[in-house]
């Protein structure tokens, strides 16, 4: 019992230590990136198209569909209880500073962050990996790094696009059922609107970006021997993604209230 | 003259069980090199520790007497674009074309060449095995023996002067496989280093200046093949008569058997 503690134990301890040196490498090379690069440059960018562009879709209906969801249950419920002006300040906080960035990690994870496990974990297997060593290619220069930073830059632009979707574009689709003046309604939300919001968001969705891709390359990482590993990690890096986000939105919000 | 190549007392191990157990082996410069055992004692991953793919749990690689881990980033790229790998099982990049598999290589470490000499040398190089047809195929359109084939030529875009060849026969055609037999007869001409993993008799016959033997990741026996030859080692000809599938061996000359 004790000595299956001990083993237990150790092995965290070598995951941790494993997880620490390859987040070392890769915020490293992610420093020389833009100096090295010729070589993953054309991967960075099919990242942010893969991750950002080919998701818009996505992200513009559950952001307008959350927005307009906030608009209308607020504006039904708040003015019984003398509150309407209280609206604005709820979809500044729950879309900008909470669900926002959140809800497009969540996106990114599911679509993005399984994709960067399963495709690393099968090049493990076919030993690609160690192809790129053997022609002398840094794979976490070229493989992993243009990916870290593909990841955070979209998880920044997503996050932006998300807020505006889900703060202007509602009011679009609100219109429909409810009928609000614009003038009324853009002036009411800017004055709800705190450039705290903003860059609680924006620091947000930056963490959200390094804990996806930086999970999801370590889970491809762990793949050893088996392509049977390989659904299990992706189903790992999106439970700890998820988990993590979670954790990490918990600490942000709390240091923005302390 | 020190050996161009040197392990001394490399550990490699799994959380299970030791892969290489204290391996010391030189390799000489311009030498060939056969290294044979039966499947899983650690043939693969001996030839991966000696080229850099893999980093042992001890003992050291020794480059012209330089440790391989501590060379400065300018030798290792020397080091790179002098060495060339062929995997056992291809290890074509999946997400890249045939051409951009061959051309990869030489964008990194011949940056001097144009656009169209790259390509140039990248169709030759196909051209000489018959496969400048399938130049924009993906690895998964192809058999697995043409791709291994593109492995060997990717093990041979730069001109090495250090070839590691891992299982480099098996699924190959005959017709392939003489103008691969031919490639190598021509790399060793010229004086290239070849560490070589096989069961191949022929492959062995043709390429081995030196011998190494290995049982569950020990050395049983590393020396040229003249000094194997005179080995009475029990275990050293049971093995290669395992490995070559004669069973007739234990009293067969070794040079006939290596001589298929």
């Amino acid at each position: 019992m004790i000595g299956s503690l001990g083993r237990r134990f150790n092995l965290l301890l070598g995951e941790l230590a494993y997880a620490s040196g390859l987040l070392f490498a890769v915020l490293k090379e992610s420093l020389l990136f833009f100096r090295h690069r010729q070589v993953g440059f054309r991967v960075f960018i099919l990242q942010i198209l893969f991750t950002a562009v080919e998701a818009t879709s996505i992200v513009a209906f559950i952001a307008l569909a959350l927005g307009a969801l906030i608009i209308i249950q607020g504006n039904s419920i708040l003015p019984r209880f003398g509150q309407g002006k209280l609206l604005y300040t709820l979809l500044a906080i729950v879309i900008t500073r909470e669900l926002g960035p959140l809800l497009t990690a969540f996106i990114i994870i599911a679509r993005s962050g399984t994709a960067i496990a399963t495709e690393l974990g099968n090049m493990v297997i076919s030993h690609e990996i160690e192809a790129y060593v053997a022609v002398g290619i840094n794979p976490i220069a070229y493989l992993v790094v243009p990916r870290f930073l593909g990841v955070t830059v979209s998880m920044v632009l997503l996050t932006v696009y998300f807020n505006f979707f889900g703060l202007f574009g509602s009011f679009l689709l609100t219109q429909l059922v409810q009928r609000i003046p614009f003038r009324e309604y853009i002036g009411n939300l800017l004055a709800a609107l705190a450039p705290a919001d903003i860059v609680s968001s924006l620091v947000k969705s930056v963490v959200f970006g390094v804990i996806i891709s930086f999970v999801a390359v370590y889970q491809g990482f762990r793949v050893k021997v088996s392509t049977t590993e390989v659904p299990q990690i992706a189903i790992k890096a999106v439970g700890q993604g998820f988990v993590l986000c979670i954790l990490a939105d918990a600490v942000i919000t709390l240091i923005y209230y302390l | 003259m020190p050996p161009l190549l040197e392990l001394t007392d490399i550990v490699m191990s799994t959380q299970d069980y030791v892969i290489l157990d204290r391996v010391s082996v030189s390799f000489a410069k311009g030498a060939s090199t056969v290294i044979m055992g039966p499947s899983g004692c650690g043939k693969s991953t001996l030839l991966k520790v000696a080229a850099g793919i893999c980093v042992p749990d001890s003992g050291e690689v020794l480059v012209e007497g330089r440790s391989l881990t501590r060379l400065s980033d300018t030798r290792l790229r020397e080091f790179r674009s002098s060495s060339g790998f062929m995997f056992q099982d291809a290890a074509l990049w999946a997400n890249k074309t045939i051409f951009e598999n061959l051309a990869l290589p030489l964008q990194l470490h011949r940056q001097e060449l144009s656009p169209g000499e790259l390509r140039a040398r990248v169709l030759g190089s196909l051209a000489r095995v018959g496969l400048e047809a399938s130049a924009e195929l993906r690895p998964a359109q192809m058999s697995m023996g043409e791709n291994k084939i593109v492995s060997f030529l990717r093990a041979l875009i730069l001109e090495p002067a250090l070839l590691f060849l891992d299982e480099p026969t098996p699924s190959i055609d005959h017709a392939a496989l003489e103008k691969m037999m031919y490639m190598i007869r021509e790399m060793k001409q010229r004086g290239c280093t070849i560490i070589s993993v096989t069961h191949d008799a022929h492959l062995a016959s043709l390429l081995a200046n030196d011998l190494v033997v290995l049982k569950q990741g020990r050395v049983l026996a590393a020396a040229d093949l003249a000094s194997v030859r005179r080995s009475r080692d029990r275990e050293v000809i049971e093995i290669l008569s395992q490995v070559l599938s004669d069973a007739a061996a234990y009293d067969t000359d070794l040079l006939d058997l290596l001589g298929g």
